[in-house]
C-alpha cells in the first residue's frame, strides 16, 4: 500500500514536469503548426541560466527563475522574428528544419560557455518529509504545487483575458484572426514568449532533483512529443493531462509490470488511445 | 557584362570556400607543427603524431576531454625534455584529436582517418566499442590501439595491438563483494546504468555474488539518457529490502541515484561501478556524509603514490579540477608509450614498439608514475595494481585488493 502511494506521488511529480514542457509546445504548435523541436534546448538553456543566476550572481531561488524566464522568453521571442517569422509563407519542413537547427545551435553554444560538465542546482528546499509512510522531499512537493498554480494561471489567462483569446484565435485560423484585426505579430511574440518561460518554469522546479547538462533538453523533449500526441496536437488541456497519464503510467508501469518495459508500456498506450480517438484526448478546434 | 562580372564573384566565392576548408583542417588540432610521420629529416629532428579518437562533443564529452588531457598533459611533458629520443634524433610528440561522438562507427572511420592523413603509430580510444571497431582491422593497416576500457573481452580476443591501460573491471568483484557482505549483508539490488557496459559489469557481478551466498533481490538498470527522475526505480528497487545497492555509471548522475536512495530511507552498502569516481560524486553529494558505506575506485587524489601530489598540482593549474584516473591513466599511459618507443629504436613500428612496452613501462620517469604499473601481460593488457577504497566515518579508506 505504503508502495502504492509512494509511486503514486512519483508519477505526480513526473507528471508535473512533463506537463509544463508539454504545454510550452502545445502553444507553439498553435503558431507554427509543427512541433518545436528546439523547445527542449530552450528548456536546457533555462536550467544553465538559473543555475548561473544562482551561483555566479548569488540571486535567491525564485529571483533566479524570474530571470531565467525573462531571458528564455527574449530567446524564444528573437527566435520567432529572426527564424520562424520570416519562414511563415514556407512549406512546414523549412520550421522543422530550422527548429532542429536552432536545437543544434543552442547545444553547442551552451557547451562552449558552459562546458560539458554535469553541474549540480543545489534548491533551498532540499529537506526530506516523511508523511504517512511515503517520502516527500520539499522540492518535490514545491514541482507539484507550482505546476498547479502556473497552469492555473495560463488557463486563466488563455480564457478570461482578451490577449489570452486572441493566442487562441490565431491558433485556429491565423488568417481569420488578422482579419478580425487581431495583430498577429504580436500574438506570435507573446506565444513564444510565453512558451519560453513556461520551459524556464519546468527546469528550474525539475534541475535540482537531475542535474544540469547540454543534453538535459533531450531527456523531457522525446515525452512532451508523446504527450502532445496524446493529448492532441495544439490543445491545452490534453497536454496537461497527456503529462500526468505519462508520469502515472512510466511509475506504475515499472512498479507493477516490469521497469525494463516502462517506456513500451507508455507506447502501447500511446497506440491504443489514438486507435480509439486517432486526434488525442482533446482534438484542438480549429483549421489543422 | 553583368552576368560576368556575377560569375566572377561567385567563383571568387567558391575559392575562398575552399581555401577556408583548407585552412580549418577539417576540424582535427595539432599541438604543434609538422604534419607526416618522421619524414622531414635531418638536424636532428622529427615529429611523431598520436591518434586520438573519442567523445568530444554530446553527453560524453567531458569524460573524453578528460581522457584527451591526461595524453595531452604527458605529450607536452615529453616534449619539455625533448621529445622521444631515436639515436640521437629528437622526436616530438604531436596529438591528432578527432570527436567520434562516442560512436563505434565514427572511431573506425576516424582512425583510418588518422592512419592516413597523419601516419599514427598509436591511436588513443576511451570506450570499449571504439576499441572493438578499431581491432577490426588495426593488425592490417598497422597501428596499435591505445585502449582505455577495463572490459576485459578487449584483450581477450588475441589483438596483438592492443594494449589495455586500466584493469579490468572483473578483478573489482572479489574485493567489493567480500566488503559489502562483511559490512552490510547479502541482499543486493541491481540500478547499474543502462549502457552496455553497466550491463557487462552486472552479467559478472551477478554469478560472483550468488556464488558467495549473496541474494539478488532487485535485478534492472537507469537510462541516465531517459530519465528524469530516478524516485520511481529506487522506490522498487528498495520495496525488496535490499542490504546493497550496486549503482554506476558516469560520476554526476550515479552521485543523484546515491542521494535519492538516501531520501529514500536506504540505509544500507553502496558497491560502485569503476566508471564513476568516488571524489566526482562527493562534489554532487556535498560531502562524503551521505557516501558512507560506499566501496568503488580508489580516487587519484587520494592515492598515496608519491609522484601524485605534484600531478595533481599540475593538473589543476592546466584544467582548473582536479584529475581522476581517467586523465591519470591516459597520462601513465602516454608515457610508457613514449618510453616504449625509445627502447624499440622506432616511431613507426607498431608491432616492434608493442614488443618494447615492458621496457616503455620501467623507463617512465619517478614524477610520471602516478600508477604503479608494474608490468604488461602477454594479452595486453597493464597489470596494475588494484587500488579499492571504501566510504568509512565520512574518509576514503584504502581497502586491500587481494
Amino acid at each position: 500500500m505504503d508502495v502504492l502511494i509512494q509511486q503514486l506521488f512519483n508519477g505526480l511529480t513526473l507528471g508535473s514536469v512533463y506537463s509544463l514542457v508539454a504545454l510550452g509546445l502545445t502553444l507553439v504548435y498553435g503558431i507554427l503548426h509543427i512541433p518545436n523541436f528546439a523547445h527542449g534546448a530552450l528548456y536546457m538553456v533555462g536550467g544553465y541560466i538559473t543555475l548561473t543566476m544562482m551561483t555566479q550572481a548569488g540571486l535567491n531561488y525564485w529571483i533566479a527563475i524570474v530571470v531565467s524566464c525573462v531571458v528564455v522568453g527574449g530567446l524564444a521571442v528573437l527566435m520567432e522574428r529572426l527564424v520562424f517569422h520570416p519562414l511563415r509563407h514556407a512549406p512546414a519542413i523549412h520550421d522543422k528544419i530550422a527548429a532542429i537547427g536552432i536545437m543544434l545551435f543552442l547545444e553547442a553554444l551552451v557547451q562552449f560557455v558552459w562546458g560539458a560538465d554535469y553541474q549540480t542546482m543545489t534548491s533551498p528546499y532540499g529537506q526530506v518529509v516523511n508523511f504517512a509512510g511515503v517520502t516527500l522531499t520539499m522540492q518535490r512537493l514545491l514541482i507539484i504545487v507550482a505546476t498547479v498554480v502556473v497552469m492555473a494561471l495560463l488557463y486563466f489567462f488563455l480564457k478570461k483575458t482578451f490577449t489570452g483569446a486572441t493566442i487562441i484565435a490565431m491558433s485556429q485560423n491565423r488568417e481569420g484572426a488578422n482579419l478580425v484585426g487581431i495583430n498577429t505579430n504580436r500574438v506570435a511574440m507573446l506565444t513564444f514568449l510565453i512558451s519560453g518561460a513556461l520551459a524556464a518554469i519546468a527546469v528550474s522546479l525539475a534541475a535540482p532533483i537531475n542535474l544540469v547538462f547540454p543534453g538535459m533538453g533531450h531527456l523531457v523533449l522525446t515525452k512532451a512529443f508523446v504527450i502532445i500526441i496524446l493529448g492532441g496536437m495544439g490543445s491545452i488541456p490534453g497536454a496537461i493531462m497527456g503529462g500526468y497519464i505519462l508520469g502515472f503510467t512510466e511509475s506504475l508501469g515499472a512498479t507493477y509490470i516490469s521497469n525494463d518495459y516502462k517506456d513500451l508500456i507508455a507506447f502501447v498506450l500511446l497506440v491504443l488511445i489514438l486507435t480509439i480517438k486517432p486526434n488525442g484526448l482533446f482534438p484542438a478546434k480549429g483549421g489543422h | 557584362m553583368k552576368k560576368q562580372k556575377f560569375r566572377f564573384l561567385s567563383f571568387l566565392l567558391i575559392a575562398f570556400m575552399f581555401l577556408l576548408a583548407a585552412c580549418s583542417g577539417g576540424g582535427s588540432e595539432s599541438t604543434s607543427g609538422g604534419d607526416s610521420g618522421e619524414s622531414d629529416s635531418g638536424g636532428g629532428e622529427g615529429t611523431v603524431n598520436i591518434g586520438y579518437t573519442g567523445p568530444l562533443s554530446g553527453p560524453a564529452a567531458l569524460y573524453g576531454e578528460r581522457t584527451l588531457n591526461g595524453v595531452k598533459m604527458a605529450a607536452e611533458e615529453i616534449n619539455e625534455e625533448g621529445g622521444i629520443d631515436i639515436d640521437g634524433k629528437k622526436y616530438k610528440v604531436n596529438i591528432v584529436s578527432l570527436d567520434d561522438k562516442y560512436l563505434p562507427n565514427e572511431a573506425g572511420s576516424n582512425a583510418k582517418r588518422l592512419i592516413q592523413e597523419n601516419d599514427t603509430p598509436i591511436i588513443f580510444t576511451p570506450h570499449s566499442g571504439g576499441i572493438f571497431a578499431l581491432q577490426v582491422f588495426n593488425q592490417v593497416d598497422n597501428f596499435l590501439i591505445g585502449a582505455y576500457s577495463s572490459e576485459p573481452k578487449i584483450t581477450e580476443a588475441g589483438n596483438t595491438l592492443t594494449v589495455r591501460i586500466p584493469p579490468r573491471y572483473d578483478g573489482y568483484l572479489a574485493p567489493f563483494t567480500k566488503y559489502q557482505m562483511e559490512r552490510f549483508g547479502k541482499k543486493i539490488a541491481f540500478l547499474p546504468t543502462a549502457s552496455q557496459y553497466g550491463k557487462d559489469w552486472a552479467e559478472a557481478l551477478e554469478p560472483y555474488w550468488e556464488e558467495q551466498g549473496g541474494e539478488i533481490v532487485y535485478n534492472s538498470s537507469i537510462d541516465f539518457t531517459k530519465d528524469t527522475d530516478f524516485f520511481t526505480i529506487i522506490t522498487n528497487a528498495l520495496k525488496e529490502n535490499p542490504d546493497v545497492l550496486f549503482v554506476g555509471g558516469a560520476s554526476e548522475p550515479t552521485a543523484k541515484v546515491v542521494k535519492q536512495a538516501r531520501e529514500l530511507g536506504f540505509e544500507g552498502g553502496f558497491i560502485i561501478m569503476d566508471q564513476a569516481k568516488l571524489d566526482e560524486m562527493k562534489r554532487v553529494t556535498g560531502s562524503y556524509e551521505m557516501l558512507e558505506g560506499s566501496i568503488g575506485v580508489m580516487p587519484l587524489v587520494d592515492s598515496d603514490e608519491a609522484a601524485v601530489p605534484d600531478y595533481v598540482k599540475k593538473y589543476n593549474e592546466k584544467y582548473g579540477e582536479d584529475p581522476g584516473s581517467e586523465a591519470g591513466l591516459n597520462y601513465i599511459g602516454m608515457w610508457a608509450f613514449a618510453k616504449a618507443m625509445e627502447a624499440a629504436n622506432s616511431v613507426d613500428d607498431p608491432a616492434k614498439i608493442r614488443d618494447h612496452m615492458q621496457d616503455g613501462l620501467d623507463n617512465i620517469p619517478d614524477y610520471a608514475r602516478v600508477y604503479e604499473i608494474p608490468s604488461i601481460g602477454d594479452d595486453g593488457g597493464f597489470e596494475s595494481t588494484l587500488i579499492v577504497g571504501a566510504i568509512e566515518d565520512g574518509k576514503v579508506v584504502p581497502i586491500p585488493a587481494e
